[in-house]
């Protein structure tokens, strides 16, 4: 029997979409598809790391890589799971026959999807950031593992603030290490010049002898050095050359920030550029971004435990108290593997430091603070999932031993 | 299935597209108000772009037995290492926190330096300490694979050269014969190298000193 011929016409191109979004051909290759960029996006974390790999393969639309001398060309995470999920809720829950038989299949599939849903939702709405502290040490905020933002802040004379002027990560990161822009806020007497942002970048002496391989601009005896990005995101130091142009017309001053100025430990306090418009004194910082948190946390006691004779951390955990409205809590243990969780964010036992510290040494705690709207959700997902191939299972098996019995009747009544 | 019910389904694409457009509007050319939170509401007003950057204007430096460090009652972290036999130490300079020569007329020398941040890269620095002496760079892969020795607790990339060497910094004299024993180890925290060069039996015969100068570093807090 002849196949019956497409009917190309735009009155059917609806249809066509359709029977091409439900189709389990269609499953099959984004299947495949997605176990292909899992596996690139696996390897390629040796050469750019977790967070550059987790970018480039699985939050993008496209993917247009070399890896080693391979070209990788392939639709990004994003559109295939979006594809995926397009194609379970049309092929799998609308278009299906529904009936008891498949209503296991049903309820799975609809787990499989809460859980795209779930990945969806954590890649935009998801908060990853960390709260450094000593004992007798409160925040109230989080900062930014990687994201830097520019910020002007108007000083006392004796290094005291109230507020702050930033030019938020999202824009700045869109600066490029030869482009020019000028920011204004008719809340300051000066325009700001961003002369080139580096995304990982180093000051150089022109003292030292790895100065003369640098192009840019000597700015107090300093020049800055453009690096290559850091394998693991979160080393990453931006630099950046600025000028402030007073709006009185008088001189124009210049100077290099670097990330390197903010602290890297809890009880420093960052170093800004300072620089007077008229009598007023301002400060210029490339600083983490923050988050303020609905309460505060106060580090009472942080266990360092050493394993005998040698400095490797055996064991180490973090009594807090959370303070809301200047009210005490009561305790919490945070160990590894112990998270807190309290009103929506999770809080993780995750380092220590500072580096190098000897037994007896003053150490802080530092906690992975993750806000996440669909933290829970790949676990009702996959319990979803499971009930329904249970029932989808417990259906078959009924069905099956109904057939057989029913086989069985008829043999004994034909015999 | 009715067309009809498709086009209804053409939100979740849409939808999906919406929402994974919604990025944060904010304008490239105006700067935006905040209030600091306690904790941010103070900083540390320093002077010069060399304390800025963590560049050290005088070297927290204290070798045992130097008492000048302990008489000032200072409690800043301290750099304390042992001075190896036969080896002159020498005052630091703006680069270099430790400078020792060795060898009769003082050819060999050896120093230790450290950069704030990854100090240029590792790859960077290993091949700029193998042209000094004429060597072809090694790959990101080579330098990876390259013997590690511990400095200050951690493994540092020990690179070892011979060949003629030409220091450069104004320098443009050639030595002949010479050799490198170096480790450099990067850290976010910082960058720190420690470089003996000379003539290549001296230096082979001061491998021992190296590692115990090496061995004996570290940091005290008082």
């Amino acid at each position: 029997m002849a196949n019956k011929p497409i009917d190309w016409s735009p009155g059917n191109w609806p249809k066509l979409l359709f029977d091409l979004f439900t189709s389990f051909k269609l499953a099959t290759f984004v299947l495949f598809l997605m176990l292909l960029v899992t596996l690139f996006g696996t390897l390629d974390q040796v050469d750019n790391g977790l967070h550059k790999a987790k970018e480039i393969y699985f939050h993008s639309w496209f993917i247009n890589e070399t890896m080693g001398n391979i070209p990788v060309i392939l639709p990004g995470g994003m559109l295939l799971m979006l594809i995926l999920f397009v194609n379970m809720t049309l092929g799998a829950i609308v278009k299906v026959r529904k009936r008891w038989r498949g209503a296991g299949l049903l309820i799975s599939h609809t787990g499989m999807l809460m859980l795209l849903a779930g990945g969806f939702i954590t890649n935009k709405f998801a908060t990853d950031d960390y709260m450094a502290l000593y004992p007798g040490m409160s925040s109230s905020k989080v900062e930014s593992y990687r994201e830097w933002q520019l910020e002007i802040i108007p000083l006392s004379e004796d290094g005291k603030a109230d507020k702050a002027w930033i030019y938020p990560t999202e824009v700045l990161n869109t600066v490029r290490p030869d482009e020019q822009r000028v920011i204004t806020t008719e809340a300051l007497p000066f325009d700001v010049v961003i002369n080139g942002f580096s995304k990982n970048a180093m000051p150089i002496p022109t003292s030292a002898p790895m100065a003369a391989g640098v192009a840019g601009k000597e700015v107090d005896g300093f020049k800055l050095s453009p690096q290559k990005s850091a394998k693991e995101s979160e080393q990453n130091l931006p630099g950046a050359y600025v000028e402030f142009r007073p709006d009185d017309g008088s001189e124009a001053i210049e100077g290099i920030l670097w990330a390197g100025s903010y602290y890297f430990d809890p009880r420093e306090k960052p170093m800004p550029f300072t620089f007077k418009v008229g009598d007023q004194l301002y400060g210029a910082l490339l600083a983490k971004k923050t988050r303020a948190l609905p309460f505060e946390v106060r580090l009472d006691k942080f266990i360092f435990e050493r394993h005998p004779g040698v400095t490797t951390p055996r064991n180490y955990e973090s009594r807090i108290t959370r303070i809301e409205e200047g009210q005490p809590d009561k305790p919490v243990e945070i160990k590894m593997n112990e998270p807190m969780r309290y009103e929506g964010y999770t809080f993780f036992q995750e380092s220590f430091g500072p580096a190098g510290s000897n037994p007896g040494d003053d150490m802080y705690s530092q906690f992975a603070v993750a806000k996440n709207p669909a933290d829970q959700w790949p676990l009702w997902a996959l319990c979803v999932t499971g009930f329904g191939l249970m029932v989808h299972f417990i259906v078959m098996l009924v069905s099956y031993s109904s057939r057989a019995r029913k086989k069985r009747s008829a043999s004994a009544a034909t015999s | 299935m009715h067309p009809a019910i498709f086009s209804r389904f053409l939100a979740i694409p849409a939808a999906a597209a919406i929402l994974t457009s919604c990025g944060d509007s904010s304008d490239p050319t105006t700067l935006v108000e905040r209030e600091l939170t306690a904790s941010e509401k103070s900083f540390n007003m320093v002077e010069t772009s060399r304390e800025r950057f963590r560049y050290q204007t005088q070297a927290p430096v204290a070798g045992h037995g130097d008492t000048a460090a302990a008489e000032s009652g200072a409690s800043e972290p301290k750099l304390t290492y042992d001075t190896p036999e036969g080896w002159e130490e020498k005052p630091g300079s703006m680069m270099r926190d430790v400078n020792f020569v060795f060898g009769e007329k003082g050819e060999g020398s050896c120093y230790l330096a450290r950069l704030p941040g990854a100090g240029g890269g590792m790859a960077a620095n290993v091949n700029r300490w193998r042209g000094q002496f004429d060597a072809d760079p090694l790959t990101e892969e080579e330098i990876a694979a390259l013997p590690k020795l511990a400095l200050f607790r951690q493994p540092a990339t020990l690179v070892e050269v011979d060949g003629p060497f030409a220091p450069g910094m104004g320098s443009t004299e050639t030595f002949e014969n010479y050799s490198l024993r170096g480790l450099i180890l990067a850290s976010s925290s910082g960058a720190v190298f420690v470089k003996m060069t000379g003539p290549k039996e001296l230096v082979a015969a001061n491998s021992d000193a190296f590692n115990q100068f090496v061995a004996s570093l570290d940091v005290k807090t008082n």
